[in-house]
């Protein structure tokens, strides 16, 4: 018991991750029986959800630095291998950038320890405690965070999620990028800001530098995207920078926040990968340009999805708002410690909330409102056309927590989760009273449907859509599919450039980065012709340095 | 037993280069046999050294009973035996899988007699206390590699078995001339000998001119940068268990070990000596991997990974510290297993595809799973993804690098990590992963020995880094490098067990 006690650690904290952890696993393995159910090498597929429960729970409990980077590490290979699974044409090439930018990352974080070791001589996580005084602590502190960064997809070494999420199977998407990873890469950062380091404002400027910067870019990416899974890969990139953002402030409000926000992210965007990848099941696209109006065919999977959309946009009653308005408290908060920088990172975050609403109502108009794209037909049997219990029973659950997590959001998931992690008292300026909104929003509603009721008394004559005169059915060109919403915003000044430079991938750290790897390999590589006199004549160099140095 | 056990190393893979040739030419069955028969008993007997060396400690054997200075010694301490089961370990892996792999080729007996004959000069490197016959080993064991670097007698392999020859022999000049002036200040070739022989005072001009002799000539067979240029083409040209073997084993036996036998236990080290060794495995580790990565031919890519993986074990023992010594020996065992592994799948890929091109395979996964798994377990190792071994050993070289406060190669170490990663990644991608080509519809599985030998490498990947944890590290880890670390009493431990 004493051996394993000095390797593991259970507090307040990792025993709120280690319980979520468990329940994201049954969900996605109950949502993988339906979706992977006609694939090949589903023994190796559970095989690896399994493992990846096993090195995800080693991760959160492990006290000892070493033990932890063992399951941590692991999990990258897991993640490699399961992306794997996917079936579109750049798979391999998505596996392989996602592990490259993941396992670089945790080759660091070993640098990282063993500055840590070296500052202190202990691997203990729970008595480390460094003030970010030295040159070599701030090293620590930055090699340690980017592995955390780039598990959880935090710039800059965001660019392997979004790809990830279009290239790998929903189920898949929705376990690690969207729930496991950020749980995992937030847990850590939580852990080495608040406990092994302790933070000088600075570095709480830095991080709220790289949450704000997250939240901003990642949402304008989504804008432009035609690709249903890679638009939600970009806005599980964009609610990072919440979390970071909410870490960063360095308060107990915003922290509370931002680690309220990593399970709420958690809950609604598996939900939204959940619905992505029933709508691909049924229609066998995620391109948004041929799906359209499916809200008819696959209704509770629209609802499901609806009630995500509204959490992640940040809109109450749902837990997202919540969360986000716990952050945005935590930023106003620094602005008494005499951080002048507040109201930046305060406008990004709700410009960054804003912009997710907008790309949001782009993909509901896509895929589920709007007219069915051109040829494309459900499956024929009507009972075929909403996907099967396994697979809509875990994004209703989830749905339901959104909301419950937001109605609730003292009395449940605050008081049991989050604030025994938070020791110091927390003080909110005026908490919106949950209750009494949820009622007048239920009685507003309440009075729309009745109004709506009422109105359908009346005889309604039922039509085909048609725009001046034409039926929508003969004019495919006329339809609006929803993915051209926000395309003008390419053509904006120096947007305009941005975007262009983002298309030539000049801020993919990993494509930039290997353009300098083969640099040097071409170089080196033009220096080795075969010639073996060429060759005997570096030997002799080499030995006449040696003895130039040794013998001088 | 106990030191008669000693010579056995030599005189089992002698015996067994000799019976192949008198019978293997009638005897189809034969050299398969005795080739896989006698790896076998060598990892058995250099398990057994490991343990009486635990028990006993150091052992020393007189050939003749002739005693030393005259007589040659053989010397059986902890470094030996961790070599020698190291070697013979790949040694076995690879017997194992040439019994199908070489099939292909004609007189599959010439290949066991050079391949035994090579063991033999190997195991005699590791051994021998004379300095002189450690030559005479090193080249037994580089004449015959150049032979079978040349096995397939196609041009190109022609070719590279003369750079190789040739590049090689330049090395091995320059380890004669070291030895020359050795034996020209001291008169005596016992390497204990020497050591005692040798006063700093008196000598240091020709101790600085021998190491350096003995750096570029040991260097050169070890590969480090900027001796490194015959690797890439002499080690892709060989069959693959003999690229295993060339890279797996023989740069280290040859190269490494006798680099730091020299140095420490008979030179003895300076600090300057030290940071130019680091200097020149930091650089073997970057300039590895920035060629590897850009590489097609598979197996030229895993040859430039031995140049990078070297740079590693060399910038772990160039520490000086017990905790890099550590980390650079362990990485030596690790990087055997890991590399040679590589290069069977290599050679399994070639086996059933006819190519190394990564462009021409692709979703091989799929109709050969055994080759893929163990080759993810062995990319897996080489990148220092945790559990596999290869992450135990780096861990230990960055920890000890940064214990040292050599914060700069500690990160080159990372950088050069990360890069491995990525041209692993990429291997696996274009050879395993994706669709299944077309014209690889047919393929089979390679055959059952193949197979095997490729998953006893697998599981030493998968459970190599328990070597490190408490209770194996003692016999095996520590005793190695308690060698290098406490190099000064090797001479007068050797002197007094002879007497």
């Amino acid at each position: 018991m004493s051996l394993f006690q000095e390797y593991f650690r259970f507090d307040n904290l990792s025993i709120f991750v280690g319980i979520f952890v468990w329940f994201f696993s049954i969900l996605v393995t109950v949502y993988s029986m339906g979706y992977m159910r006609s694939e090949k090498r589903t023994p190796q597929y559970y095989l690896y959800i399994g493992l990846t429960l096993i090195a995800s729970l080693g991760a959160v409990f492990a006290n000892n630095l070493i033990l932890f980077m063992v399951f941590w590490g692991f999990l990258g290979l897991l993640l490699y291998l399961l992306i794997g699974f996917g079936k579109n044409e750049n798979t391999p090439a998505t596996a392989k950038k996602a592990f490259i930018l993941i396992g670089g990352t945790d080759v660091l974080m070993l640098l990282g320890i063993s500055l840590v070791w070296k500052l202190t001589g202990l691997f203990e996580m729970d008595l480390i405690s460094i003030p970010l005084t030295s040159k070599l602590a701030v090293i620590a502190y930055l090699c340690l965070a980017a592995g955390a960064f780039a598990k959880a997809g935090a710039m800059p070494f965001h660019t392997w999620v979004p790809d990830a999420a279009e290239d790998s199977p929903a189920p898949v998407t929705a376990y690690l990028p969207a729930s496991l990873d950020k749980l995992l890469g937030i847990y850590f950062l939580a852990r080495i800001s608040l406990e092994m380091f302790r933070l000088d404002s600075g570095m709480n400027t830095f991080l709220m530098f790289i949450g704000s910067l997250t939240i901003v870019a990642a949402v304008m990416m989504a804008l432009i995207q035609h690709d249903f899974k890679r638009l939600l890969g970009y806005h599980a990139v964009s609610q990072v920078g919440y979390m970071v953002l909410g870490i960063g402030t360095g308060n107990p409000i915003g922290i509370a926040g931002g680690l309220f926000h990593m399970l709420n992210h958690a809950i609604y965007k598996s939900c939204l990968f959940f619905s992505a990848g029933s709508v691909e099941k049924q229609a066998k696209t995620t391109n948004l340009d041929s799906l359209g109006g499916l809200a008819k065919y696959m209704p509770v999977t629209f609802v499901t999805f609806l009630i995500a959309a509204f959490a992640i946009s940040g809109i109450p009653p749902f837990n997202g708002f919540v969360s986000k308005w716990m952050v945005y408290q935590g930023i106003l908060e620094t602005a008494k410690t005499g951080g002048k920088l507040w109201v930046v990172w305060l406008i990004s975050a709700m410009f960054g909330s804003a912009l997710t609403l907008a790309s949001f109502m782009k993909l509901l108009q896509a895929v589920f409102l709007g007219q069915p794209a051109q040829g494309r037909k459900l499956a024929a049997k009507k009972e075929n056309r909403e996907v099967g219990i396994l697979m809509w029973l875990p994004g209703v659950i989830l749905a339901f927590l959104c909301l419950i997590f937001g109605i609730f959001a003292l009395a449940v998931p605050l008081k049991h989760f989050i604030f025994p992690v938070i020791l110091e008292p927390i003080r909110f300026f005026g908490f919106w009273s949950a209750g009494l909104a949820t009622i007048l929003l239920i009685i507003s509603i309440v009075i729309g449907l009745l109004i709506y009721f009422l109105g359908r008394v009346a005889k309604l004559r039922q039509t085909d859509p048609f725009i001046g005169g034409e039926d929508l059915k003969n004019n495919p060109q006329m339809r609006i599919s929803g993915t051209e919403f926000y395309n003008t915003v390419q053509e904006i000044g120096i947007l305009k450039i941005i975007y262009r430079l983002a298309a030539k991938k000049i801020f993919d750290i990993y494509e930039v980065s290997s353009k300098i790897t083969f640099g040097f390999n071409r170089a080196l590589s033009y220096l080795h012709n075969g010639v073996l006199s060429t060759y005997l004549a570096w030997c002799l160099l080499g030995m006449g340095i040696l003895f130039y140095l040794l013998l001088r | 037993m106990g030191a008669n056990v000693i010579p056995l190393f030599v005189v089992v893979s002698l015996s067994g280069a000799f019976l192949i040739s008198l019978f293997g030419r009638k005897l189809k069955w034969f050299p398969d046999l005795i080739g896989s028969a006698f790896t076998a008993l060598l990892l058995l007997l250099s398990l057994y050294a490991v343990k009486i060396v635990a028990e006993a400690g150091t052992l020393v054997y007189s050939a003749g009973s002739w005693k030393p200075p005259v007589g040659i010694v053989f010397v059986l301490d902890g470094l030996s035996s961790f070599m020698l089961v190291t070697v013979n370990l790949v040694a076995f892996c690879v017997a194992m899988f040439s019994i199908n792999y070489m099939a292909k080729y004609t007189s599959k007996w010439k290949f066991y007699t050079l391949f035994l004959l090579m063991l033999a000069g190997m195991n005699g490197v590791l051994i021998t206390g004379d300095i002189f016959n450690l030559f005479v080993f090193l080249e037994i064991a580089s004449v015959a590699s150049y032979a079978l670097v040349a096995f397939g007698t196609e041009r190109h392999e022609l070719e590279a078995a003369f750079k190789y020859a040739v590049m090689s022999t330049v090395g091995s000049l320059f380890i004669l001339l070291g030895i020359v002036f050795l034996y020209s200040a001291t008169s005596t070739l016992s390497m204990a000998d020497i050591a005692l022989s040798l006063s700093p005072g008196k000598h240091s001009g020709i101790l600085m001119l021998v190491s350096i002799l003995f750096l570029m000539g040991f260097g050169l067979k070890a590969a480090l940068v900027p001796f490194h240029a015959w690797l890439p083409d002499a080690h892709p040209s060989a069959p693959a268990p003999i690229s295993a073997m060339l890279s797996g084993v023989l740069i280290k036996s040859l190269g490494i070990y006798s680099l730091c036998r020299i140095i420490f236990c008979v030179l003895g080290v300076s600090s300057q000596l030290l940071s130019i060794l680091m200097v020149l495995g930091t650089l073997s580790m970057l300039i590895g991997v920035f060629l590897a990565i850009g590489q097609w031919d598979l197996k030229r890519l895993l040859a430039y990974h031995s140049i990078s993986q070297i740079g590693y074990v060399i910038l772990g023992i160039s520490l000086g510290t017990p905790l890099g010594i550590i980390g650079g020996l362990f990485h030596l065992f690790n990087h055997s297993i890991f590399k040679s592994l590589l290069f069977l799948n290599s050679g399994a890929i070639e086996y059933t595809t006819g190519t190394r091109d990564l462009k021409k395979m692709g979703g091989l996964s799929e109709k050969m799973p055994i080759t893929s798994t163990t080759a993810l377990t062995a990319a897996m190792s080489i990148s220092g993804i945790p559990p596999f071994n290869g992450f135990w050993s780096k861990l230990l070289i960055i920890i000890a690098c940064v214990q040292a406060a050599k914060y700069w190669y500690g990160f080159w170490a990372v950088l050069a990590s990360i890069l491995t990663l990525a041209s692993f990644t990429k291997v696996m991608k274009y050879a395993f992963f994706g669709n299944l080509k077309s014209q690889w519809a047919m393929i089979k599985e390679v055959p059952v020995f193949m197979k095997l030998s490729m998953i006893i490498l697998a599981v030493i990947c998968v459970f190599g880094g328990l070597l490190f944890f408490p209770g194996l590290r003692e016999p095996f880890l520590l005793k190695a490098s308690g060698v290098l670390l406490d190099a000064k009493t090797y001479a007068s431990t050797v002197i007094r067990l002879v007497q």
